[in-house]
């Protein structure tokens, strides 16, 4: 019993260390993971290009729910666009390539200029949204995207790489606003 | 009223975050009836006994191996992005786990039998709330960092892992001393399952990738499965809930059988060994059973497009036939079918050497007492040592838990009992334990983890017993 009682005073006096709480900065929390996917890939062969006259050979406006996603529309902050284009093809080629609205009002312009191969040409191009870059509203708004392509040179040249394509890759990098 | 509903759903999953309580103060504590609820084979005594409805058999326990709530929410001046990235985050891994147990008792009534003495039953009804969440470890790094530093890095699906239900027990059970040194018991028990929630068997991963196409694919490969159990029926059902818990409770719910059984042997007249294995048993969930899973494997690198073939249809809307591809291919479902969850079964061991004054015994003895206790009765002292083992089946394996105890009697009326116990929760848990009595009226209170007290947020486990309860132990 005698070790008993100075165990108790012991706790009791223990008792009175705790260190102040403070629940309210639960609000301060800032939750804004980075996240990162590929958008759209578009291939085609030099056959394709010389089968229609010089000029725009191509042109689609693609549906793009993506970006109105409600919790990416509402908390994205910032972010990249990467297109990659990779030209294996004789011809110079304008891309562009433009983020519509729902009503097809269009928000922004990328043109990109391909030259030909050989070599093959490769291009990559980093649009920032956000602090620094355009206005994150263009990806907030984004419904759309509308992609164009035109021949500059001519619709008889070959090239002498192997299966000679141009590839337009693209990916998105955006830190988004959880809490 | 289904949003009321489905708050008081979680409120009681969440109040309930149990694992199974380790009970170490408890254990073998004879002078406390509800010890015949961890070791069916304990030494009773008693004539007879009553719990006082809803005032004994009352404990909780909760426990973090991990992050602590004074790690988060100290007034410290430290971001608690920044606390909640270093010490959760990255601070924790996949077998931290944050759990409790909340226990009521209604009725638990014990006597014995006159015409055989050496039997003592008993019986009752207890209201038990478990649940267990392992941290989800790279799930909280996705979620909070995103995959875009994370290029190759695979996010294991498997860390999701969490288990909770609330289930009304009704037993019986028998003690019987078969000799002067043996002594067994068996519980049956009949579950009631009023809620539940399990996710454990889930595997799969998602991965972020270089693609073979475009700059990225993103692969999910999943096999994801969440089962509940009486949720829906509380938060969709047309009576009230207390309405609906109750019938649940009262053998309305999911049923099940358990079994627990215990022994205590006297290797001689200082020295006890004691074991119990308690809920071995299943739970058929069959009511309100509402399934969700997500199973299959897909990869996406965005929307694919190749000159001149896809051009053929103009109309083709290429979003949303990748969403349908991808949803196809990891389809996410709800079905209704029935399933089996087990009891999370709890081992006790204890070795036990009395020492000291010999104290007037309650138990009977046919032997002639050489070791210094009272001829004619089995040897009580006034002093106990000794070591006990916890082990309890949990989701990740078993968990064990080794505790060192010392007891002390002050005659009749006071019994306490301190315990040293070490966890995958704390390596510096001490708790006391005291059973006072007046008469036929006995009060316990235990606690343990004392030392926590000295900055409770700081604390990473807790647990406190408490009961009221109106003994005979007919003395002659």
């Amino acid at each position: 019993m005698k070790y008993f009682v100075p165990l108790f005073l012991f706790i009791a006096l223990c008792g009175s260390c705790m260190q102040e709480q403070d629940f309210n900065q639960f609000e301060n929390l800032s939750i804004r993971p980075t996240i990162t996917s590929s958008i759209l890939y578009i291939e085609t062969t030099e056959e394709f290009i010389n089968s229609v006259v010089p000029g725009a050979f191509y042109a689609e406006e693609f549906n793009f729910d993506a970006f109105t996603e409600d919790f990416f529309a509402e908390g994205v902050l910032s972010g990249v666009l990467t297109y990659e284009v990779e030209n294996s093809t004789s011809k110079t080629i304008e891309i562009v390539i433009e983020l519509l609205d729902e009503n097809g009002i269009v928000l922004d312009t990328e043109p990109i200029l391909v030259e030909p191969a050989p070599p093959v040409f490769t291009k990559m191009v980093e649009i920032a949204y956000g602090p620094g870059g355009r206005s994150i509203d263009i990806i907030k708004n984004t419904s759309a995207i509308r992609v164009s392509a035109q021949n500059l040179s001519d619709d008889t040249s070959i090239s002498n790489e192997l299966d000679p394509k141009i590839i337009l890759r693209s990916s998105g990098t955006f830190k988004v606003e959880l809490k | 009223m289904r949003l009321q509903n489905l708050i008081v759903v979680f409120l009681l999953l969440d109040c309930s975050s149990i694992l199974a309580q380790n009970k170490q103060l408890l254990y073998d504590f004879m002078e406390v009836p509800q010890a015949l609820m961890l070791n069916p084979g304990a030494r009773a005594t008693y004539q007879w006994y009553g719990g006082i409805p809803m005032l004994s058999g009352i404990s909780a326990a909760a426990g973090t191996s991990g992050v602590t709530v004074n790690d988060i929410f100290a007034n410290d001046g430290i971001d608690i992005t920044t606390k909640i990235r270093d010490k959760a985050i990255f601070g924790m891994n996949f077998r931290d786990e944050i759990s409790g147990t909340i226990q009521f008792e209604f009725l638990n009534v014990g006597f014995r039998s006159k015409n055989r003495p050496s039997d003592f039953y008993s019986f009752g009804m207890y209201l038990e709330e478990d649940m267990i969440t392992y941290w989800p470890q790279d799930l909280a790094i996705l979620g909070f960092e995103g995959n875009a530093n994370y290029i190759g890095s695979r996010f294991n699906l498997e860390h999701l892992k969490v288990r909770g239900e609330v289930v009304n027990v009704f037993h019986f059970g028998i003690n019987r001393k078969l000799n002067n040194t043996l002594r067994v018991g068996v519980r049956g028990k009949l579950y009631s399952g009023i809620l539940d929630v399990s996710s454990t068997s889930n595997s799969g991963y998602f991965v972020t990738n270089p693609g073979e196409n475009n700059l990225l694919a993103n692969t999910l490969v999943a096999d994801v499965e969440v089962r509940t159990s009486g949720i829906d029926g509380l938060v969709e059902g047309n009576q009230g809930v207390s309405q609906t818990f109750l019938k649940r409770a009262l053998l309305g719910g999911d049923l099940g059988l358990g079994l627990d059984v215990g022994f205590t042997y006297r290797l001689n007249n200082r020295t006890l060994i004691t074991g119990s294995l308690l809920d071995v048993g299943f739970i058929r969930h069959t009511k309100d059973v509402k399934n969700y899973t997500l199973k299959g494997s897909a990869t996406n690198e965005g929307i694919s497009i190749i000159l001149p073939g896809d051009l053929e249809d103009p109309n083709r809307d290429f979003w949303q036939e990748l969403v349908d591809e991808i949803e196809e291919l990891i389809p996410f479902e709800d079905n209704r079918n029935s399933y089996i969850n087990f009891r999370p079964t709890k081992l006790n061991a204890s070795l036990r050497y009395n020492f000291g004054e010999p104290l007037a015994s309650e138990e009977d003895c046919e032997c002639t007492s050489d070791g210094g206790g009272l001829k004619g009765r089995q040897p009580e002292y006034a002093n106990s040592v000794g070591g006990q083992l916890y082990m309890i089946n949990r989701p990740r394996g078993p968990q064990a838990a080794f505790t060192a105890f010392y007891m002390r009697k002050l005659g009749n009326f006071l019994a306490l009992k301190t315990t040293y116990t070490v966890d995958k929760f704390s390596i510096s848990n001490i708790g006391l334990g005291m059973s006072m009595q007046a008469g036929p009226v006995e009060l316990y209170a235990m606690a343990d983890n004392l030392l926590g007290y000295r900055n409770v947020y700081a604390s990473q486990y807790a647990s406190f017993q408490f009961g009221l309860n109106i003994i005979s132990w007919g003395r002659k």
